[in-house]
């Protein structure tokens, strides 16, 4: 049994050095690190986690708190290609255990674009997490379908995750419901900005994957259907839950039976492995979590675990 | 077979008659809300709809453009009353085919819970229908305390309903109708999680909530909630059981425009939760409630009863 997740945090060792020596990093102010512990593991600590875990192949992306979409983009431009050149250098030490996603800097897209472009091509990276805004903006805005057209030209996966200040955090920032909740409502909103701002039409072949299991899109899409029945939607030709089969979702819904909606919805062929390591929000323990849920056939755990990856890699064959 | 829909809205006739005499209605100017046509039907209109769609019984709610939590609590208190007032008079006209749910003025705690004294105990109402929130707050702050001790002692039921444009999804992307088919469904999420985080559930255990839109991403979301629970401190200050332990201490109503999430609510929160609801009359509402209902190959007839009246006349005490 083989497993590669999709949903594997790093903090690059860059940053930590500089952070740790006083020195400012691409504008960030040196500032006592406060991250979690297995964020500052070496890449062998990190396998002997994963040889621990039953996880064969991380896709390792570097965390969300590097998106800086806010800040100037030549800088994080710069800060996003020494993320990239690091997490390249693990799939170079180790290219059984590691893949890659890269950061891009997205508040600019012509140079989202070619650090895609490098991150793929040179790097062999094999797409990059972005945010599910950018300083407002979601990706129904006209400005962002050149990078669609590029990642989609380029067999680029875009791995949706948020970063920080979900959609609940106006209403509370009690009881931890920024993420638990704001997380899967932050994905709803990104699945029906490509949906319904007609993305997904303009790029067939688009690779999105939506981590946390794509939020709420799944469970709630009955509701953006009605709305579409009524005639809201007339900008797109289907209604939104004909589009759930066009994205692919990660594992990480915490609850099986969410989990047996999200096949039953989405297409067993659309799951794949993610497990949001090294987070506390993460699944303690992933593999044997899927290998033990009763409501999934074997084959579905399978195609969970790695069959699905590995065609999204192209790798089977 | 008998059909009793929880979530069935009025646009009350006090307030048409005013802007169609071109007077100020309690602070509403004329012109300052658009009234649809199926809005302004008479109770005996809605009646002859009722009956075309196989609904026996509407609990009827003055719409959520009403709640007016914003304003002046004196000015609002006596708007509120006059809607309560009508709603009374369609259940004392019609005792078969109306049941009430009162508006209640949120934005003072002691003028709400009067007029839901007064809708309960003296016009014989259900209980009363309120946003997610109250101008930003949720229903964990201790002001709304004495509210929730109040309905639970009254045995009146909280049918919980955002406030149409106003959910937490418009500031992100106000296009696509997203502020309603997303932002209803999370806002209830969040008030969910207010009621139960904040430890309200425990201090009211006979409190009675229903949840609008089949409580929203409620039920499906509940596994994160619970991790949540398991791994941060700040979630366990008010309750000792994770979240997923409360939803069977809730209502919810079936609107779920789905059947798989209509099952899945059924299957984790407990048959004996699930009322009719289909939000007339609405462009979201559903077109053909009760067939809708009927014709779900995946519940039992004993279920689909239950949802269509018996869950609720058990909850009415009838």
């Amino acid at each position: 049994m083989r497993s590669i997740d999709i949903h594997a945090h790093v903090t690059p060792q860059a940053f930590i050095q500089a952070m740790k020596e006083g020195r400012e990093w691409h504008s960030l102010e040196p500032r006592p690190l406060d991250i979690e512990p297995e964020l500052e593991w070496t890449p062998e600590q990190r396998i002997q986690d994963m040889n621990s875990l039953g996880v064969d192949v991380q896709v390792v992306s570097t965390g969300a708190q590097f998106y800086f979409y806010g800040r100037e983009a030549q800088t994080i431009a710069t800060m996003h290609r020494e993320c990239n050149d690091e997490v390249r250098q693990m799939t170079l030490d180790y290219p059984e255990r590691f893949r890659g996603f890269a950061q891009i800097p997205m508040q600019d897209v012509g140079l989202a674009i070619a650090e895609l472009e490098r991150s793929v091509n040179e790097l062999g990276l094999i797409g990059a997490m972005i945010d599910d805004k950018v300083n407002g903006k979601t990706f129904d805005e006209p400005e962002f379908l050149p990078l669609w057209k590029a990642a989609e030209q380029l067999g680029a996966v875009i791995f949706i995750h948020q970063g920080g200040g979900t959609l609940v955090r106006p209403r509370t920032s009690d009881y931890h419901l920024p993420n638990s909740v704001g997380n899967l409502v932050d994905r709803a909103v990104t699945f029906a900005s490509f949906v319904m701002g007609g993305v997904m039409d303009a790029c067939p072949d688009l690779k999105v994957c939506l981590a946390h299991g794509g939020g709420y899109a799944c469970y709630g899409v009955g509701r953006m259907d009605r709305s579409w029945d009524v005639g809201r939607l007339p900008q797109i030709p289907q209604p939104p839950s004909a589009y759930l089969s066009r994205f692919y979702y990660d594992c990480l819904t915490h609850s099986e039976t969410a989990l047996r909606m999200l096949i039953d919805l989405a297409g067993i062929d659309k799951v794949v492995f993610g497990t949001d390591w090294p987070f506390d929000m993460a699944i303690d323990w992933p593999v044997a979590w899927v290998l033990g849920l009763e409501s999934l056939t074997q084959d579905e755990k399978e195609a969970i675990l790695w069959k699905n990856m590995e065609k999204l890699l192209g790798v089977d064959g | 077979m008998r059909s009793i829909d929880i979530h069935a809205h009025l646009t009350p006739q006090c307030f048409i008659q005013a802007m169609r005499e071109g007077r100020e209605w309690h602070g509403v100017k004329p012109g300052e809300m658009r009234v649809g046509p199926r809005n302004s039907w008479t109770p005996e209109q809605r009646i002859d709809d009722m009956d075309s769609l196989g609904v026996d019984v509407h609990v009827v709610s003055t719409f959520s453009f009403y709640y007016y939590y914003e304003r002046d609590a004196q000015v609002i208190s006596a708007m509120h009353r006059e809607c309560n007032d009508e709603v009374y008079q369609m259940t004392v006209d019609y005792p078969d085919r109306f049941k009430g749910m009162a508006i209640i003025p949120m934005q003072d705690v002691g003028l709400a819970i009067a007029e839901l004294d007064r809708t309960v105990n003296q016009l014989g109402f259900v209980g009363a229908m309120i946003d997610d929130h109250v101008n930003g707050k949720t229903y964990d702050d201790p002001e709304f305390m004495p509210l929730w001790k109040a309905a639970e002692q009254m045995g009146a039921v909280l049918l919980v309903h955002q406030q149409g444009g106003r959910t937490l999804v418009r500031d992100r992307n106000p296009r696509y109708h997203l502020h309603n088919t997303i932002g209803n469904l999370v806002d209830r999420a969040v008030t969910f999680a207010s009621f139960v985080f904040g430890g309200v559930m425990d201090a009211c255990p006979d409190l009675r909530v229903c949840l609008c839109h089949g409580g929203g991403y409620t039920c499906f979301g509940a596994g994160r909630m619970d991790r949540g629970w398991q791994v941060r401190s700040e979630a366990r200050v008010n309750i000792a059981q994770p979240p997923s332990a409360y939803l069977d201490k809730f209502y919810y109503d079936c609107l779920t425009h789905s059947e798989p999430a209509l099952r899945m609510l059924i299957d984790t929160v407990g048959i004996d939760k699930v009322i009719f609801g289909t939000d007339w009359p609405a462009d979201m509402a559903i077109d053909w409630p009760v067939s809708w209902i009927l014709g779900l190959e995946s519940l039992t007839m004993g279920e689909k009863e239950a949802i269509l009246y018996k869950n609720m006349e058990r909850l009415l005490g009838i």
